[in-house]
């Protein structure tokens, strides 16, 4: 059992999931849900999709070099079943998981160094543009409201003829 | 969402079905005249149909007007697959077979699916381009 890479998010295809399509040049469009083939129906360009991993690539959100993507490769040439190998590559998944999560935070901590004092600086600037708009709460106090007066106006009462029913 | 809404719903190979041939036979155009499933809609991926043959090379095995078999090797309907997926293709298309279920041509072009293996149609699958 092979798990393939969907074509516009580049996520797992597992067995049994999503849909092929092949072209007539035998390209085949792998597809991991119903909303990544509409996509390609709809010819949208994976690059320019925010959400697939394409675009965060692109874009330098993800990480894209490192050692720990070396592991996942694929092999046309089937591994002879030994049972330390097989039971060391488990260990090693684990590890190696490890890594590349502690990896990616590190990626994903450097990428948002500068944010929180550049949204301060911005905070900071616009209270300066914009403090003439500010009022002190005593002053609002002693302005004369914005609001009309209320004025009250006595309404006649209607009589008790009005209110029986017609005659037929 | 509009292109979504405006794609072709893909149905059955069914009566009057255009099918593209891909084999040396000589045909170019089948029109399909019925489908071998019984008590079934219609032919799908892999399926034997009958057709006419609308279109054809000068000089070739079969000509304008004559009636054959032939295995539906892409579907644009999408086909369930033993694994739970489903394939589909860009066009329909067809190779032709004699009764016995044996190619009339010696080339098939283009990519077939390897389910054409369970229908015994094994001689398709070697004689193909690519097989998805």
């Amino acid at each position: 059992m092979r798990l393939e890479k969907c074509w516009f998010c580049s996520s797992t295809v597992y067995p049994g999931h999503g849909i092929q399509f092949v072209r007539n040049d035998a390209k085949i469009f792998r597809f991991c849900r119903s909303k990544c083939h509409k996509n390609f129906k709809m010819k949208r360009n994976p690059r320019k999709v925010q959400w697939t991993k394409a675009y965060r690539r692109l874009h330098g959100k993800d990480m894209t070099q490192d050692s720990t993507f070396e592991f996942e490769r694929k092999r046309n040439r089937p591994e002879r079943y030994n049972r330390i190998v097989a039971e060391n590559t488990l260990k090693a998944i684990k590890t190696i998981d490890k890594v590349r999560v502690e990896r990616e935070a590190r990626h994903h901590k450097r990428r948002m160094m500068g944010k929180k004092s550049k949204e301060q600086k911005e905070a900071a600037k616009e209270v300066e543009q914009s403090i003439h708009m500010v009022r002190a709460p005593a002053a609002l106090q002693q302005e004369s409201p914005r609001t009309l007066p209320k004025i009250k106006v006595k309404v006649a009462q209607p009589t008790a003829e009005e209110n029986q029913p017609m005659e037929e | 969402m509009f292109t979504v809404l405006l794609q072709q719903q893909r149905t059955f190979i069914q009566m009057r079905t255009n099918l593209k041939v891909v084999d040396n036979s000589g045909a170019k155009r089948v029109m399909c005249i019925q489908a071998l499933r019984k008590r079934k809609t219609g032919a799908r991926l892999g399926d034997t149909i009958i057709g006419s043959v609308k279109e054809a090379q000068p000089r070739g095995k079969v000509k304008k007007g004559d009636v054959v078999y032939g295995v539906v090797v892409r579907a644009a309907m999408s086909r369930g697959r033993c694994d739970g997926s489903e394939i589909k293709f860009d066009d329909n298309a067809i190779v032709l077979v004699n009764k016995q279920g044996e190619p009339i041509g010696t080339r098939v072009f283009g990519p077939v699916p390897h389910e054409l293996r369970k229908k015994n149609h094994v001689k398709i699958l070697t004689l193909a381009e690519h097989i998805a």
